[in-house]
């Protein structure tokens, strides 16, 4: 068991490697089931991490270090343990570990990056700010923690507004104000009703949306596989059609 | 006239222009607002199902030009309106704030002259850029006939700049678009292919030497107005991207919007498959090192409306397969029905650490569906012993059952005649055995 955070997780890496134990699972200490099986409380301790976090690049290679970093973020199931697995053939095979794509404990690693990497691409074109006042506002539903890997796309395109995006799913949210971004940890956001003018320019948008599409061509099939389902509910012109 | 109306009649006026691209230009932010990524990002797709990156309007749909197949025509009887400069600007902001769009797509239907409409165009790209700050994506439509005072300015504003070239022959060109001439289309093509060389140049001596049109020019064509065939097109759009430095050709399936006697009837279905299998070819020549002699011919002109024109190749030279993914090289992998450019990098980069079988392949995300009647494994060293049927029973493009299939060609002389036609069967199980019979007779 350990804390959740991505140090925490170096910690049980450096457990693992120095007790010479593998364990057959890693949990966040208040998601652990009831178990009969014995389990070990991993305490985050910032110089075992920062001894593992360096070990990656220098053992491994800069690309691994960045894999782990973006799979920990991800939804994949026991992360943790793949995670943990990985590295510890990764210290063995050194550098080539990132040619073995096809092997059992890398393949799915690749595929989880992917899955992450496209939601966060997906997301950086589906996310609909709202103006309140001045502050632009947005909620998203993603599977995967992708506010960290989005953060730099909205900081550097909107870099004179200050905004901020709700991550349900996850409980979070990135502010970015006065040129200084944050990421905070909140349950729910109550946004006020929109203004008449946020209202006037959803409508305008609505409008065009709802223009372009070419009726001699209407195919709701590749749309449904462009823009799955679940992403609607936060589209401020796919909502009415849910 | 209000906004909303105007909006409305305006994207309605630009909804035939196939390009919706944001990709090209690659500028991060930090002053201003806006960016733009190279690889471009859709933000919504319509009921069509097709991309939406770029607020697509016409400045004014106004024009003086009687094209045939245009919904503009100074001749149709339909409202026009024309967005100020300044309230098209703030629109832009507004929407790009809300991350509804990449950027703006600019075009317009033709006031007084061609410099006329030009200046005013320039006029809103200017409030954009300059009092806004605005750093994000504009693709512009030049005006033929504009000056090329003008072409150069309108391309230090864009991002993009295109120039239609509507008609896939000079024929068609003269017969639905008299105002339009070749010349008037080609000319500024290569006035842009000679400014993006220059500007490349000179920015490349000095940094700070203004960029001209970032991420180049791109064209479009419609398909199924008029008579030509696939292989004319094709070549005409490998004539374009090597000659003038394209970055994409567009085609538009012709969706009939006027009535004229010159051109199909109204109740014309659009040839959505043609159009799909352009892209396509279009694909393997950008992306796949292909030539437009390799996949169609003078013999076979059109489309094989079944496969793929990557499979219908791969088909008629089975003399190439089987293709032993542990040693070929890139070039070959891509030849390989099912196999992009990067289940090709994977394969490349995972068989360094070992031979790949099957299970590595899957495992690594190549499909095998179309793949494997075309490949040497590790497990498979001799490849795969199938006759043709088999192979091209796999490999029939479902697309083409569609219960909504269009006529493949307005010009049914045009259709090859080696091949049974989609309308005549009833079953599909029984329209795959025709198909796999006729084609591998004539193989």
């Amino acid at each position: 068991m350990y804390d959740g955070s991505i140090a925490g997780f170096y910690c049980c890496v450096f457990e693992s490697v120095y007790s010479r134990q593998i364990p057959c699972d890693i949990f966040v200490s208040h998601q652990a089931p009831y178990t009969l099986l014995p389990q070990k409380l991993i305490t985050t301790d910032s110089q075992k991490a920062a001894r593992v976090y360096r070990s990656i690049p220098l053992k491994i290679s800069q690309q691994a270090l960045r894999l782990v970093e973006v799979v920990f973020l991800s939804c994949m199931k026991q992360k943790e343990l793949a995670l943990l697995r990985f590295l510890l053939l990764a210290y063995r095979c050194n550098a080539k570990i990132m040619q073995m794509l096809a092997h059992p404990l890398v393949a799915p690693l690749l595929a989880a990056e992917r899955h992450i990497r496209n939601e966060s691409h997906l997301l950086r074109g589906f996310i609909r700010f709202a103006d309140y006042d001045g502050i632009l506002a947005a909620s998203i539903t993603p599977k995967n923690f992708v506010l960290p890997l989005i953060a730099n796309h909205f900081i550097t395109r909107f870099s004179d507004e200050d905004f901020l995006i709700f991550d349900k799913t996850h409980h979070a949210a990135l502010t970015y104000q006065n040129r200084k971004k944050n990421f905070i940890s909140v349950k729910e956001i109550e946004f006020s009703p929109a203004s008449e003018n946020e209202n006037y320019y959803q409508a305008l948008w609505k409008q065009f949306y709802n223009t372009v599409a070419i009726e001699a061509r209407d195919n709701p099939k590749c749309r449904m596989t462009q823009v799955p389902k679940r992403y609607w509910e936060n589209m401020t012109e796919m909502k009415d059609l849910l | 006239m209000d906004l909303m109306t105007k909006l409305k009649i305006l994207s309605n006026g630009a909804k035939y222009d196939a390009a919706c691209t944001s990709s090209g230009a690659d500028r991060p932010g930090n002053r201003g607002l806006g960016s733009a990524l190279a690889a471009g990002c859709c933000h919504a797709f319509s009921a069509d199902g097709r991309c939406i990156s770029l607020l697509k309007v016409l400045m004014t749909n106004q024009c003086i030009y009687d094209c045939k197949y245009c919904i503009n025509r100074s001749s149709n009887d339909i409202q026009r309106a024309a967005f100020t400069p300044e309230e098209l600007a703030e629109l832009t902001i507004q929407f790009y704030r809300r991350n509804y769009i990449e950027g703006l797509f600019l075009s317009s239907g033709i006031i007084k002259n061609p410099d006329y409409t030009m200046e005013k165009m320039i006029a809103i790209l200017e409030i954009l850029r300059r009092k806004y700050d605005f750093y994000g994506y504009v693709h512009a439509k030049t005006i033929p006939g504009a000056s090329p005072e003008l072409i150069y300015k309108l391309g230090l504003l864009a991002d993009r700049l295109s120039v239609n070239i509507e008609l896939p022959s000079e024929r068609s060109l003269n017969q639905l678009a008299p105002h339009k001439t070749k010349q008037a289309i080609l000319t500024p093509m290569r006035q842009i292919a000679d400014g993006l060389c220059s500007s490349k140049e000179e920015r490349f001596l000095y940094k700070h030497a203004p960029r001209f049109a970032g991420a180049g020019q791109a064209t479009q064509m419609i398909i199924g107005a008029t008579p030509e065939n696939d292989f004319s097109i094709l070549r005409l759009a490998s004539f374009l991207y090597e000659k003038y430095q394209l970055r994409r050709v567009f085609y538009s399936a012709y969706i009939p919007a006027v009535e004229d006697s010159l051109l199909p009837a109204l109740n014309t279905k659009p040839p959505l498959l043609r159009e799909h299998r352009l892209y396509q070819a279009d694909w393997l020549i950008r992306q796949y090192d292909f030539s437009a002699d390799e996949i169609l011919s003078e013999e076979t002109p059109n489309f094989n409306p079944y496969l793929d024109p990557k499979c219908n190749w791969a088909i008629n030279n089975m003399g190439r397969f089987p293709i032993d993914v542990n040693k070929a090289s890139r070039e070959d992998l891509l030849r390989i029905p099912g196999i992009g450019p990067i289940s090709a990098k994977r394969i490349i980069i995972a068989r360094k650490a070992g031979k790949l079988g099957i299970a590595e392949l899957k495992r690594i995300g190549v499909v095998l569906k179309r793949a494997q009647y075309f490949i040497i494994t590790r497990d498979n060293p001799s490849g795969p012993h199938l006759n043709n049927e088999t192979v091209l029973r796999a490999l029939i493009d479902p697309k083409v059952y569609r219960t909504d299939m269009e006529q493949l060609s307005l010009f049914p002389e045009e259709t090859d005649p080696r091949l049974p036609s989609p309308q005549d069967f009833t079953s599909v199980t029984q329209a795959a055995e025709e198909v796999v019979l006729s084609l591998s007779r004539s193989l």
